[in-house]
């Protein structure tokens, strides 16, 4: 048997010294690196597998991320702040059998583990339905003009809003019927053609001009009534006017005298005026009661008179009239009345019975008044009809505004141009469709009102008044000068 | 007992009628949502007759409503919504104020919203009630359709006007129903029969949007007009297509349904592909035969005339549904394009345009197959010999006159004849009307006089050398007058004499008799009838005789001045 090699030599380990100086432990040192490296980076790239080591390449590398998209990625990530609490070696535990607190989890039990998973999925499925379904409501809702069904087919039920269908209240009778017997679309007058015909335009233009002139009449006849009967004068003029209508009657020359003199006259105008009225109250009174008093009076005594006379406020009082009378008919006077009255009676009965008679001759020309009557009568009523026809091809009063009708539209004639390119547009379709809507009685013509605006109260706070200079700071002006 | 003293106004038209007001109040409703309801439901208010009876003594004007139709209102359970809308105001309102963005949004999301398929079906209880409503539901379609969105007018509103006029556009174009087109200063004026229902409407000229004074028009209300009428339209349309068998909603390529964004970024855009959408035809679900009635010969009383004008005009109908097949047209890019691309393809021709400008061309402008290309302008540099350039005039003018009119009066920069309105009175043959402007609406005539025309000048020129053609003329008959002999076999026939007079004389002792029929209800209104046109017909004489004259003074002063001329 050949060793190879040099004998070993035998050293003695018997110290600490020598121990550490000659045992060998190098390959375990080796093998311990090489776990650690493999701990920190890995296993060795020949033993790995190529699913191992490659990846494919399906993403591009750099990520187009909105800023949202960054956030929400960001705040997937565990907080930095937990980062030094992370291991951050690959050293497995070394002991296998750590003693730990469980969690809650692992402390739960298994049936009720189960249990909960169950009821979390349902959750999840129920939110998802729940979207779903808010997703199909709204493009059912938000989408207008969602059109599949025949309307106007056999068998249709219209989903009404309530489940519990009542009995639909019956529509008015006349719902259908039109309101007018305009046309919704008024045809073109040909006149109102882009390239129109000379005579057609012309036609047109003579028909704005009739309404036209119809207005202007109507507006100078409203003018002439109202502005121009009053004539138009100066403020000046109207004042000179005022002082010259009131100063009416005083004697401006007159000022020229004293006061004096003037009081004088005033005292002596009032006694005239004092007298003058008092005889006149009398002789009214005289003449009112001019008659009565001399039938009445007539067994009074004059003093007595004299005294009435004197009173006259007592007079104001008594009644103007007469005093009624209790005047009796006699029997015969009665029975004369009665006589009267059958005589009467009997002529006219008479005359009646004798008319008939009359009439039977004069039945030709009764008859003729009949016909009169009713030819007259069909007249009118002819004459009603027609008024009526004319009158539904009028708007009716729907409220108190009236309808605002431009009337046709037309261009005059250096405005149109004859060919397409150069076209230029006339009337407002919009308004028209409403001016239309308010003739076919389906609108009310109504003014369109003006929301007024609240006024506003304007004020200038204390502290910004203009006035500060003189009234703060003239006194801290003041002061600083003291 | 003394009965109970009736209150005034208790009955006859005091109890009929309720002011505005008192409707507000029973009906518990603000006056815009009751406007509202009104305008949806087609309550409208009322005229009475004794105005101060209705008014309950009131004086002034009122705007009155039958009490019955305030019941009506009543029970009808969009009410509801509306009082909903108001208390969602409300919440929105208060969220907005206390920023309280979470409820705000919750709220917006689950706004409550009105259905109106009953209210159609009520106020239409038969399609073809609804077909002949339609005129005031399109018009105002059409014209939100141009609307961008401003107050009271939300952008879906008038982009479902867009796609629903364009569906009606479609409809009409499948059907072949356009009948009549008009070009006026305010718009385009058109007439489709749909149904047996003429329906006319007018679609606005394409200008840029001009914003509307407020206080001419309530836009407010034209707005829950327009939001009743795409209902209406909707329905309508759906119907329409199914009984084309085609199907609906139609899908367009060139339109998708996310084009709301690109609508945001440009109008122009949007407008060419709704007008590229015009030039595609639909697809059918089925292939439909085309039904042709036939017109029945019963005896009715109309009598034979009228049956005679109905095949007539069926049969001008018939051949005006295909007045541009086998036609192609091209638009030159100043061409108002939508109306124009609408009608020819409504009568079976097919367009293009330049392609490098807008979508959606069919052809190219170098197409030699092209026949008609359509130019607005005085001239263009490049022209084409296989093809007419005419004004869009002539396209209109061709629809209303039901046949392709000759096109040299629409040649690219002629002065154009005058367009006339297609939609004049019938009783114009009891006017009398100029050989011009009769030519006008009869192109036959036209070619007549021209033919006059061209006799008059060839007579003339053959004045100088007529002793040569009278020799051929003299000739011509004899030879063919020859030939027909030898042709023809001679049998002998009884002797018949026939007055001829006779068969006149019998027709008019017939029509006496029939006048004699006349009930004596309207013997009068015949008889002023008759008169009248008596007169209209001398007038006609009259102004015709004095033209007669007048032509041949004129026709005679001419040579004359040739002569003069000539010396």
């Amino acid at each position: 048997m050949a060793i190879s090699g040099t004998k070993r030599k035998r050293v003695s380990k018997k110290s600490k010294l020598s121990w550490r100086k000659h045992t060998k432990v190098k390959d375990i040192e080796t093998f311990l690196d090489d776990q650690r490296e493999e701990e920190r980076l890995g296993a060795p790239l020949e033993v790995l597998t190529n699913e191992q080591l490659f990846v494919l390449d399906t993403k591009p590398q750099t990520e187009l991320l909105t800023l949202r998209e960054k956030r929400r990625l960001r705040a997937t990530r565990p907080l930095k702040g937990f980062a030094a609490l992370q291991p951050h070696t690959g050293v497995p535990d070394p002991i296998k059998k750590r003693n730990r607190v469980k969690t809650k989890e692992e402390r739960q039990k298994k049936l009720i583990k189960k249990e909960d998973k169950n009821r979390k999925a349902k959750e999840i499925d129920a939110v998802s339905q729940r979207r779903l379904s808010e997703i199909r409501r709204e493009n059912e809702r938000n989408k207008r003009g969602n059109f599949s069904l025949d309307l106007w087919g056999d068998t249709i039920s219209l989903s009404s809003e309530s489940t519990i269908q009542k009995k639909a209240k019956e529509a008015p009778k006349d719902l259908h019927k039109k309101r007018s017997v305009l046309p919704a679309v008024e045809l073109p007058h040909p006149g109102m053609s882009y390239n129109p015909s000379f005579k057609d335009h012309q036609e047109l233009l003579q028909i704005i001009v009739q309404e036209e002139s119809k207005v202007i009449k109507k507006e100078k006849h409203l003018a002439r009534v109202t502005k121009d009967i009053f004539r138009k004068v100066s403020q000046d003029k109207q004042q000179k006017e005022w002082m010259s209508e009131m100063s009416q009657g005083l004697d401006l020359n007159q000022n020229m005298k004293s006061k004096s003199t003037i009081k004088k006259e005033e005292n002596y105008d009032r006694k005239a005026i004092k007298q003058e009225k008092h005889s006149a109250r009398r002789v009214t009174k005289d003449a009112q009661h001019n008659e009565w008093l001399t039938e009445t009076a007539q067994g009074l005594n004059i003093n007595e008179k004299i005294k009435e006379e004197e009173n006259e406020d007592d007079l104001d009082r008594i009644s103007i009239n007469p005093p009624t009378k209790n005047k009796k008919k006699t029997l015969q006077q009665r029975r004369k009345q009665r006589e009267q009255l059958e005589l009467e009676k009997q002529r006219a009965s008479l005359k009646r019975e004798k008319k008939k008679i009359g009439d039977i001759h004069k039945i030709k020309v009764l008859k003729q008044n009949l016909e009169k009557i009713e030819n007259k009568q069909k007249k009118l009523r002819e004459l009603r009809k027609v008024r009526l026809d004319k009158k539904k091809l009028e708007p009716k009063v729907l409220s108190s505004s009236k309808i605002d009708d431009p009337g046709f539209d037309f261009q005059m004639g250096e405005k149109i141009s004859g060919n397409l390119r150069s076209l230029q547009k006339e009337g407002n379709i919009l308004s028209d469709r409403f001016v239309s809507l308010q003739k076919r009685n389906i609108l009310e013509p109504s003014k369109r009102a003006h929301r007024k605006r609240p006024k506003i109260k304007k004020y200038v706070k204390p502290g910004h008044k203009d006035d500060w200079e003189v009234t703060i700071a003239r006194e801290n002006k003041l002061l600083s000068k003291k | 007992m003394v009965s109970k003293r009736k209150k005034k106004y208790s009955t006859g038209e005091g109890a009929q009628f309720m002011t505005r007001k008192a409707a507000l109040k029973k009906l518990q409703l603000s006056l815009n949502d009751f406007r509202r309801l009104c305008i949806l439901k087609g309550i409208y208010p009322r005229e009475p007759r004794n105005r101060k009876r209705a008014q309950k003594g009131q004086s002034g004007i009122k705007t009155l409503y039958h009490v019955k139709d305030i019941q009506f209102l009543l029970h009808e359970p969009i009410i509801w919504r509306l009082r909903d809308y108001k208390i969602f105001n409300k919440k929105v309102g208060r969220a907005r104020a206390l920023k309280d963005f979470e409820n705000l949004k919750r709220y917006l999301n689950s706004h409550p919203t009105l259905k109106l398929d009953h209210i159609v079906k009520e106020r239409y209880p038969t399609f073809i009630d609804a077909l002949r409503d339609l005129d005031d539901c399109l018009t105002l379609c059409f014209l939100f359709s141009t609307f961008p969105s401003i107050a009271h007018v939300p952008r879906d509103q008038s982009a479902l006007c867009q796609r629903l006029t364009m569906e009606f556009l479609h409809i009409v174009i499948e059907a072949k129903a356009l009948r009549k087109v008009f070009i006026s200063i305010k718009g385009y004026y058109f007439q489709a029969e749909l149904k047996g229902q003429t329906i006319t409407w007018i679609i606005p000229h394409h200008f840029s949007f001009e914003p509307q004074q407020k206080s001419e028009v309530d836009f407010k209300i034209m707005s829950t007009f327009v939001e009743f009428y795409t209902i209406l339209l909707g329905f309508v349309n759906f119907r329409l297509y199914h009984g084309l068998n085609l199907h609906y909603p139609p899908k367009f390529v060139s339109m998708s349904p996310n084009s709301n964004e690109k609508l945001l970024v440009d109008e122009d855009i949007f407008v060419a592909e709704r007008v590229n959408a015009l030039n595609v035809s639909l697809l059918k679900t089925s292939d439909a035969v085309d039904e042709e009635i036939e017109i029945d010969n019963f005896n009715s009383e109309d009598g034979p005339e009228n049956i005679e004008d109905a095949k007539k005009e069926a049969e001008n109908i018939k051949k005006l549904k295909t007045l541009f097949k086998g036609l192609k047209f091209y638009l030159n890019r100043e061409v108002p394009r939508e109306p124009l691309v609408f009608i020819i393809r409504c009568f079976g021709g097919e367009v293009s345009w330049d392609k490098t400008l807008f979508v959606g061309a069919t052809f190219d402008e170098n197409d030699e197959s092209i026949t008609h290309h359509i130019v607005d302008r005085p001239s263009v540099s490049k022209q084409y010999i296989s093809r007419y350039y005419v004004q869009p005039q002539w396209v209109f003018d061709s629809v209303n006159a039901r046949d392709l009119l000759p096109v040299n009066k629409y040649f690219m920069g002629e002065v154009l004849p005058p367009h006339l309105s297609p939609f004049i009175d019938k009783d114009r043959d009891q006017q009398y009307i100029p050989p011009e402007e009769r030519a006008l609406y009869d192109p036959s005539i036209l070619e007549e006089q021209h033919k006059k025309d061209a006799m008059e000048m060839e007579d003339q020129d053959e004045d100088e050398d007529s002793d040569d053609d009278a020799k051929e003329e003299n000739e011509s008959p004899e030879t063919e007058n020859t030939k027909k002999k030898g042709k023809l076999s001679v049998t002998t026939g009884e002797v018949y004499k026939e007055i001829p007079w006779e068969k006149d004389r019998q027709e008019k002792q017939a029509y006496r008799l029939r006048e004699k029929m006349i009930k004596k209800k309207h013997r009068k209104l015949y008889k002023s009838m008759m008169e009248g046109r008596k007169d209209r017909a001398k007038e006609i004489w009259l102004l015709r005789k004095k033209r007669r004259l007048h032509d041949e003074k004129k026709a005679g002063e001419k040579p004359i001045k040739k002569k003069q001329k000539a010396k």
